[in-house]
């Protein structure tokens, strides 16, 4: 029996997009984005908006100038992963080797489930396609082949609403004519520079020397090439790696200068980043501040705890003179972010001298539990109230 | 200067000497011995302006003076002489020739008068213990002393004068260990100093060289009078061991030392320290705890790193409380044992997040903090 093409990735098209329409179908079919409102970014573009030309991540202010009948529609909390998760769980009715690979992507491995030929693969795949498609409203693509690689190629190729299966043994000539552009790690100035070097397909690949290929393509030439045969040894990974670092940033309404007013933004970011932390009982190290200027230009700036922690009170002290650092033109600001990495798990040593420690972290878990109640908060601290 | 000295008893008495040096690049004379020759008699000081050690040794001496010279290197060339007597003679310029057998040393020396002296001590307040008691005691806590230069005030041994005994403490912050002796303390005399760890390390190695310790201390400073009436190659006198103090306020020890105890049981501490030690042979860096549970008259110790495997140990003992498990640090739990002399060990314990506490029943108590498992 021939070998069967047994690994799907599956992509949602223009998910947050889709995820809004799934609850409002009057936007179904319309020119429309998700994104921030006049001084954001467009995190999902429509089809429709796609064909006028707004892509992501484009300034919401350059897109409205491009297309002035754009619908805006901002980020609803919560609905995204509420989605996914369900969109995932359909994808476990059919095989339990999923992995999320983000909200909107993932792998299926569907070795265990006792295909005989490709056409009960099809017809299983294509089921769940309109499955989701169905319950959730949510339009996916799939790519099925023989590995991970060839099969994110092939579902990314017909979007929306794709389906390509790449049968075994047929890689190569599936793979010759595309642009080496669709080889993941090739970007568009990759792209645009092989192209100059007379590579604009990845048959072009094979007709070059080795030596002429690690000049055009560097040290990572043999990686390159390995993945333009359709090589690919990756597992599916059905645990779910854990972030290595976790982050929030805010786009201002309004530039801004006062000092003590970002202070207190950050603050906040660093609050609920770190509820997070401690629901999934971690703890991180270090901090770090980036900030954008009106031009445009970032800078940032980190600094470590000798200790990883998991609360926000052992970071405050950082938070001033770290923002003293990054933000030293007399510029008001555009953008904050605050990154928290450095993240540590597992066995902690608890330590003897650290009564004020332990008291600040039941009064953290006393809060964290309190603001569960409500979307809002329950209780607040100072820099949480909007002055 | 000049004098004729016994090649074993002089090595022996730069050996004493020879770990208290200050960096080269600030003052070059600290990397120096001062040696001066006196009536029968020649004493060796070494200081790195916190510590200081002064020794004694008998000589044959036909001149007195003084003079420093290199000490690692002074001590290599003496232990390697191949005659046992061995003559020292100095010139005005510092430079000394050293002689044994057919063998003859040219050395560079510095003039003493560039050498720090050691401090005076006055009034200060003073105890006299047994060399063995105390080396016993410091070795009973000084593993639990901190490393973590942040962390200043725990770099070294508490040595508490109150309360009718004296009471040796050190901690890292996540494990404590004291240990206590009965003793006269004056009212008037009460105190206690933090003796830093560098100190703590050159008093062990040298209490063993006679019966008696005096021990002299300000708020500043301290002084070890250590005699040397059982030492048999060449020194006399007293060794002198002259510190500066940790200056800071020692944490409250006694508030981490649990009032309560919950379950106790008594251990086989060789036994329990070849099981830990074995069980600790699969932790990593990464999972470096030890996993204790205690069930109807067991114990058992499980250790495990994801990317190695695991191991299971366990003991008989007498237990009927409730089923608990806690980790600890491996270390935590070896270098107490190891410490001890005693038979057996009582550990007691409460839950997985309190301390647990190694016990004596000569007052010797070691708290231990767990290790939070994810």
């Amino acid at each position: 029996m021939a070998e069967l093409p047994l690994i799907v990735h599956l992509d949602a098209d223009a998910f947050f997009v889709a995820c809004e329409q799934a609850k409002d179908p009057t936007l179904l079919g319309k020119v429309c984005a998700v994104g921030g409102r006049e001084r954001g970014i467009i995190a999902s573009a429509s089809y429709e908006a796609r064909a006028k030309g707004v892509y992501t991540p484009m300034p919401t202010s350059k897109a409205l100038k491009l297309c002035p009948d754009l619908i805006i529609i901002p980020v609803t909390p919560g609905l995204y992963s509420e989605i996914s998760n369900k969109m995932f769980d359909l994808c476990e009715t059919l095989t339990p080797y999923v992995e999320r690979n983000s909200i909107d992507e993932g792998y299926l491995d569907l070795s265990i489930c006792g295909f005989k030929t490709i056409q009960e693969v099809e017809t299983a795949v294509k089921k769940l396609q309109v499955r989701i498609m169905t319950e959730l409203c949510i339009p996916i693509s799939m790519g099925i082949a023989s590995n991970k690689l060839i099969s994110q190629i092939a579902s990314k190729l017909r979007k929306p609403k794709g389906f390509v299966v790449i049968a075994c043994g047929t890689e190569a000539e599936f793979l010759y004519p595309l642009s080496v552009g669709k080889l993941p790690g090739i970007g568009t100035k990759t792209e645009l520079y092989l192209k100059e070097q007379g590579v604009t397909i990845i048959k072009d690949l094979f007709h070059r020397s080795d030596s002429e290929l690690e000049s055009i393509l560097g040290s990572h030439w043999r990686d390159v090439m390995s993945m333009a045969r359709g090589e690919d040894t990756r597992r599916v990974e059905t645990q779910e790696v854990q972030a290595k670092s976790y982050s929030e940033q805010e786009t201002f309404s309004v530039d801004l200068k006062e000092f003590e007013a970002v202070e207190r933004i950050i603050k906040r970011m660093l609050d609920s980043l770190m509820n997070k932390l401690r629901l999934e009982g971690r703890r991180a190290r270090t901090l770090t501040l980036k900030i954008r200027y009106p031009d445009f230009s970032d800078t940032s700036h980190g600094q470590s705890l000798a200790l990883a922690t998991d609360l926000e009170s052992e970071f405050y002290p950082l938070v001033k003179p770290l923002l003293k650092e990054v933000w030293k033109k007399k510029q008001a600001l555009r953008l904050v972010s605050v990154r928290i990495s450095g993240v540590d798990e597992g066995e902690s040593q608890l330590e003897m001298f650290s009564q004020v420690e332990d008291k600040r972290r039941k009064l953290a878990g006393v809060l964290d539990r309190l603001n569960a109640i409500s979307k809002d908060g329950v209780v607040k601290k100072g820099h949480q109230l909007e002055p | 200067m000049k004098f004729k000295i016994n090649r074993d008893h002089f090595a022996n008495g730069l050996a004493q000497v020879l770990n208290v040096v200050g960096s080269k690049s600030t003052m070059p004379i600290l990397s120096n011995v001062l040696i001066e020759a006196e009536k029968d008699q020649i004493s060796l000081t070494t200081t790195n302006l916190d510590l200081g050690i002064r020794c004694k040794i008998k000589a044959e001496v036909k001149e007195t003076g003084s003079v420093t010279l290199p000490v690692k290197r002074l001590a290599s060339i003496v232990r390697e002489l191949p005659n046992i007597d061995v003559t020292f003679d100095g010139s005005p310029n510092h430079q000394v020739k050293l002689s044994s057998g057919g063998s003859n040393f040219r050395i560079m020396g510095i003039g003493r008068e560039d050498f720090p002296p050691l401090p005076e001590f006055g009034e200060e307040k003073a105890y006299t213990l047994q060399q063995d008691e105390l080396n016993s005691m410091l070795k009973n806590v000084s593993y639990a002393q901190s490393t973590d230069e942040t962390r200043y005030i725990l770099n070294g041994v508490y040595f508490n004068f109150r309360d009718g005994k004296i009471s040796l403490v050190a901690t890292d912050g996540r494990r404590l260990a004291v240990v206590s002796k009965e003793m006269d303390v004056p009212a008037e005399s009460a105190g206690a100093i933090i003796l830093p760890a560098k100190t703590v390390s050159e008093l062990s190695r040298l209490l063993d060289k006679g019966e008696k310790v005096k021990i002299n201390f300000s708020d500043r400073r301290c002084a070890f009078q250590i005699a040397t009436d059982k030492d048999t190659s060449g020194l006399i006198d007293n060794v002198y061991l002259y510190s500066k103090v940790v200056e800071g306020n020692y944490p409250n020890y006694l508030q981490v030392i649990p009032k309560e105890t919950h379950q106790r049981i008594k251990l086989e501490r060789e036994l329990l320290l070849e099981c830990v030690h074995r069980a600790a042979l699969v932790c990593s860096e990464k999972a470096n705890s030890v996993r204790i549970k205690l069930s109807s008259n067991l114990l058992e110790i499980t250790a495990q790193s994801p990317d190695f495997g695991e191991a299971h140990e366990s003991m008989a003992i007498g237990y009927s409380g409730p089923e608990l498990q806690v980790a600890f640090n491996p270390a935590f739990i070896m270098d107490p044992l190891r410490a001890l002399t005693k038979d057996e060990v009582f550990f007691e314990v409460k839950d997985d997040v309190s301390p647990g506490v190694f016990k004596t029943l000569d007052s010797f108590i070691c708290v231990i903090m767990p290790v939070r498992l994810s």
